[in-house]
């Protein structure tokens, strides 16, 4: 396994051990997370389909599952998507990418949990199940069964965007082994 | 730099995800999103639909009840009805989305319906 999940217990993971570094590992991941979702937010880009962007900020979530635990990317991914949502994002948008990131946070720990797929696979599963995550929270709010003529584009663009991201996110594993 | 990062499972998946996104694509194309629909209604139900870029004439028959729609250059109206009042064969010609030419007493309604309507309530379902 190219990126074998670390035990606990052991030296590298100094800092995250004790109560206070977690929280400061916390806070320091998701700042960083929300400075690659205001990159984002800055980029004038409109692809004409609403939902379909690269999400930089989940390679941030994506190593902190690799490199740290489920429970740091979940609070990681909670702690940008609330502030992210109140900066730029807009309550509703906040609202999108947590049910997004819920399904997919939860899918990818379990493909993760079953050793057979590398980061990129699981990342890949990841953008894709984030853009259905969306699909079924915009479904719920509008009321809006039409809305599912997006199901294809964005299960083409999350696979794109998640291999993007979990190439990404491999490259950035591999220099951090001492996270 | 991305050697050996990929594996088969993951290629496995990506095969997957692309069979389910061409198959929902395929799914979706048929119900003809390109354009209106022209929806014909006797007394509540309907009677058939039509895409309202195919020219084609339909004679709604109804016992001896009977109207004809014209659909011609997206555009609908009716050219003949059997009722005494000929309201709807006065009717100007309908083409967006929402008009509708109503034969009262024929209980007829023509009504053209934007992308969706009525199918796409279905799928959900």
């Amino acid at each position: 396994m190219p990126f074998p999940a670390k035990s606990k217990g052991t030296t590298s993971r100094r800092t995250a051990d004790s109560r206070t570094g977690n929280v400061a590992t916390i806070a320091l991941l998701a700042a960083l997370a929300l400075i690659f979702s205001y990159v984002e937010a800055i980029i004038p880009y409109n692809p004409g389909v609403p939902g379909i962007k690269l999400g930089i900020a989940n390679i941030v979530a994506l190593v902190a599952l690799y490199r740290l635990s489920a429970k740091h990317a979940a609070a990681v991914n909670v702690i940008r998507i609330l502030i992210a949502g109140l900066l730029f994002n807009g309550v509703f948008g906040a609202l999108y990418s947590l049910g997004g990131a819920a399904i997919s946070l939860l899918g990818m720990v379990a493909l993760k949990k079953s050793g057979q797929f590398s980061i990129a696979g699981v990342s890949m599963a990841g953008g894709v199940l984030h853009n259905m995550g969306q699909l079924l929270v915009a479904a719920l709010l509008l009321q809006d069964s039409q809305i599912f003529l997006y199901f294809p584009v964005l299960l083409f663009s999350g696979m794109i965007a998640g291999i993007v991201i979990g190439l990404g996110a491999a490259v950035i594993c591999r220099r951090l082994e001492h996270l | 730099m991305f050697k050996g990062i990929i594996r088969k499972a993951d290629i496995l998946l990506a095969g997957v995800l692309i069979l389910i996104g061409v198959a929902a694509s395929l799914w979706i194309s048929q119900f003809d999103t390109s354009g209106s629909r022209v929806i014909i209604k006797t007394d509540g139900k309907v009677y058939g639909s039509y895409s309202i870029s195919q020219d084609r004439t339909v004679t709604v028959k109804q016992g001896k009840k009977t109207n004809t729609v014209r659909i011609h250059g997206g555009e609908v109206s009716v050219t003949h009805a059997s009722c005494h009042n000929q309201v709807c064969v006065k009717h100007k010609a309908i083409h967006t989305t929402g008009e509708s030419i109503i034969c009262l007493p024929n209980k007829m309604v023509v009504q053209i319906q934007g992308k969706g309507g009525d199918e796409y309530d279905a799928i959900s379902s």
